[in-house]
């Protein structure tokens, strides 16, 4: 909060309240979206001079669309997190998504949409009942979510008897990986998906609901807001986008295992915290979710630039995962007020 | 009717005399227990009921420490990745000489309780939330091991096995020494200060520290003690198997949470304790070896594992932890 009230402070001086405002505004925004990008550029900076091909289009293109599925995952899991949850049944969640997609068996490319339609509906109701538990049963969302992770991961293994079978239309692998006049397709759903996400958090009286529930659950009930229908709501937002992003995630890895988006759980998490978004609730953005992730990914791709075995990524994750914690968010060790 | 009743209990547990989670468990254990009689003429062996703690045991050992971080309103996600190590670390470091296996075993639990011991410093040097700062030492250590081998490594000499394997008086000795464990650990946390600490600690921390308990410390001790655990548990698997697997741990980062939880214990600390965690030990290892005995399939269980601990938690009322 110090870059507030510094900002708060340079606005006093000014003569117009407004102009102050301003001035709070830019600090504040220079710890949070700028200073994201400016991490960002200097990620893409190192990786530059340690080799100068990552420049490349082709290669950035690559990082684009790698980044997608987790770009979904973690502008979902923003919600969540807003309203001081966690959603640890997002990576099963995909992997049930992409399981349920095979079950049709399709042959053509007629069914995706049927496939979406099915996928979207099955994830909205995993929501729910993440939601559900969570408020009206008083579940903690780490437990709520953590048995789901379980149930989806049963059900699913009883289904596929470890190895699932079936067809994916062909279209899946193009909307996964290919191009739209030069462009990601699935880069190019990400942005649209953002767009939408924006709107909702940023633009609309849903989203100030949101902030008001994750800032002060008991306020808003005071004020006549419904936390916990906000809070279902943001608990299907998640599951919903997680659906998405394993069914292009299918689209982009092209083979379906049980295991499809092992680890975008906490990577998703991750990749929020270290957009600004904190887990103390009532404080983050869609535009800091969204480049959470990417910078992310490019730590990711950093690691594999420098020659370093995969293995390598997990430690340089670790340390990134406190340090960027330690520098973007201000949790105190009483890290959650009770409300 | 689940609604009205899980109500019912909510509203019982809020008058404080009837603690919920624990008549919960018992209940849970009492069904368990049946069905198995039901399922199993041998249920009641002596053999079947050694095994059935004898297999309780790793878990046991993982959610002590795990029970200690909660109930000082934290949590551990490094457990699995501490368990891994000391596995990969003791049996690549004895290496099948006899003469090595005590030094070894030493240096396996100070090595763990120092990867715990630096959590807890960053948690209060940072400022950082348990959550984030174990999760991050669990992918710098996994990554380590990784570096160091990919596959099951290093060997102990035969009469090392008899620490997982051997029996005293009928009974498994690993799960005598984790149940004397956690009668100490419990001992400790009812009759001494340090114990009582952890208990105000996890209550509410600002208040701690103004009464003068020396909170950080406090903290780096409490996820030094998870460490050890979990290299307790890691000597443990490795006395099983007879080397290091550097994937051991994966699955116990989160399962050690859930005894802790059918325990009693909640999330958002300063309430429960690590009796509770035994007997939700104990619960998760009889419904195992029931649905063994019934034949079931990995997945099933994983579904019946999921659907317990929700039933566990929805009945723990309306509390709002973590």
């Amino acid at each position: 909060m110090r870059g507030v009230r510094l900002g708060a402070v340079a606005g006093s001086l000014l003569p117009n309240g407004l102009a102050g405002n301003a001035v709070a505004g830019l600090v504040r925004r220079a710890r949070g979206e700028f200073g994201l990008l400016g991490f960002l550029g200097f990620l893409m900076a190192l990786a530059t001079v340690i080799q100068p091909r990552f420049l490349n289009p082709s290669n950035l293109r690559d990082i684009l669309v790698q980044a997608a599925p987790l770009l979904m995952v973690t502008m979902g899991q923003a919600f969540v997190i807003l309203v001081r949850g966690l959603d640890l049944s997002v990576a099963s969640l995909m992997a049930t998504v992409a399981v349920l997609a095979t079950a049709f068996n399709a042959q053509s490319d007629v069914m995706i949409a049927p496939i979406f339609a099915a996928a979207i509906v099955f994830s909205a109701l995993v929501g729910l009942i993440n939601g559900w538990l969570v408020t009206d049963r008083g579940v903690s969302p780490f437990l709520a979510t953590l048995a789901m992770m379980i149930l989806l991961q049963g059900l699913r293994f009883s289904y596929t008897q470890g190895a699932p079978a079936g067809n994916l239309p062909a279209g899946f692998r193009v909307l996964g990986a290919g191009d739209l006049l030069g462009v990601p397709i699935n880069l190019l759903v990400t942005l649209a998906l953002a767009a939408l996400l924006w709107l909702i958090l940023h633009r609309g009286v849903f989203g100030r609901r949101v902030f008001i529930v994750g800032g002060n659950p008991r306020a808003a009930t005071l004020v006549g807001i419904s936390a916990n229908r906000v809070t279902i709501a943001c608990y299907v937002i998640c599951s919903v986008m997680a659906g998405i992003g394993g069914l292009f995630l299918v689209g982009f890895v092209g083979t379906l295992d049980n295991w499809v988006g092992r680890g975008y759980e906490l990577d998703s998490i991750v990749a929020a915290v270290m957009g600004g978004v904190a887990l103390t609730g009532g404080r983050g953005s869609i535009a800091g979710a969204f480049l959470g992730a990417l910078i992310l990914v490019m730590i990711f791709n950093v690691i594999v630039i420098m020659g370093l075995p995969v293995q390598g990524q997990f430690v340089v994750k670790g340390v990134v995962i406190i340090a960027a914690a330690a520098v973007y968010a201000n949790w105190t060790i009483q890290h959650r007020s009770r409300a | 009717m689940i609604r009205t009743m899980a109500d019912m209990a909510g509203a019982l547990a809020d008058t404080g005399r009837v603690n919920i989670p624990r008549l919960a468990l018992g209940v849970m254990l009492g069904l368990t227990a049946v069905a198995g009689i039901f399922v199993n003429p041998h249920f009641t062996s002596p053999r079947n009921l050694a095994n059935i703690l004898e297999q309780a045991a790793g878990l046991g050992f993982a959610s002590i420490g795990q029970t200690l971080t909660v109930l000082t309103g934290g949590i551990d996600l490094s457990i699995g990745a501490i368990i891994s190590a000391s596995s990969v670390f003791l049996a690549a470091g004895i290496d099948g000489n006899d003469a090595m296996v005590w030094p070894m075993v030493a240096a396996t639990l100070a090595l763990g309780a120092l990867i715990g011991a630096t959590n807890g410093l960053l948690v209060v040097r940072l400022g950082v939330h348990p959550l984030i700062v174990t999760l991050g030492m669990a992918a710098i250590v996994e990554g380590c091991i990784l570096l160091y081998t990919l596959k099951p490594t290093g060997s102990t000499p035969i009469w090392f096995e008899g620490f997982a394997w051997s029996r005293l008086w009928g009974m498994p000795a690993s799960g005598l020494v984790m149940v004397s464990t956690f009668a100490v650990v419990a001992l400790c946390l009812a009759r001494t200060g340090l114990g009582r600490n952890i208990y105000a600690i996890g209550d509410n921390s600002v208040a701690a520290r103004m009464r003068g308990i020396p909170v950080g410390q406090m903290q780096v001790f409490v996820y030094g003690a998870s460490g050890f655990f979990a290299a307790l548990a890691g000597v443990y698997f490795v006395s099983r198997t007879g080397v290091g697997d550097p994937r051991i741990g994966v699955p116990f980062t989160l399962s050690s949470i859930t005894p802790v939880i059918l325990g009693g214990t909640l999330l958002a600390g300063g309430k429960g304790g690590v009796i509770g965690t035994l007997f939700g030990v104990l619960l998760i290892s009889l419904i195992g070896n029931v649905l063994n005995h019934m034949n079931v399939a990995t997945s099933i269980q994983w579904v019946v594992q999921g659907l317990i601990i929700l039933a566990a938690v929805s009945f723990q009322g309306r509390r709002r932890p973590l």
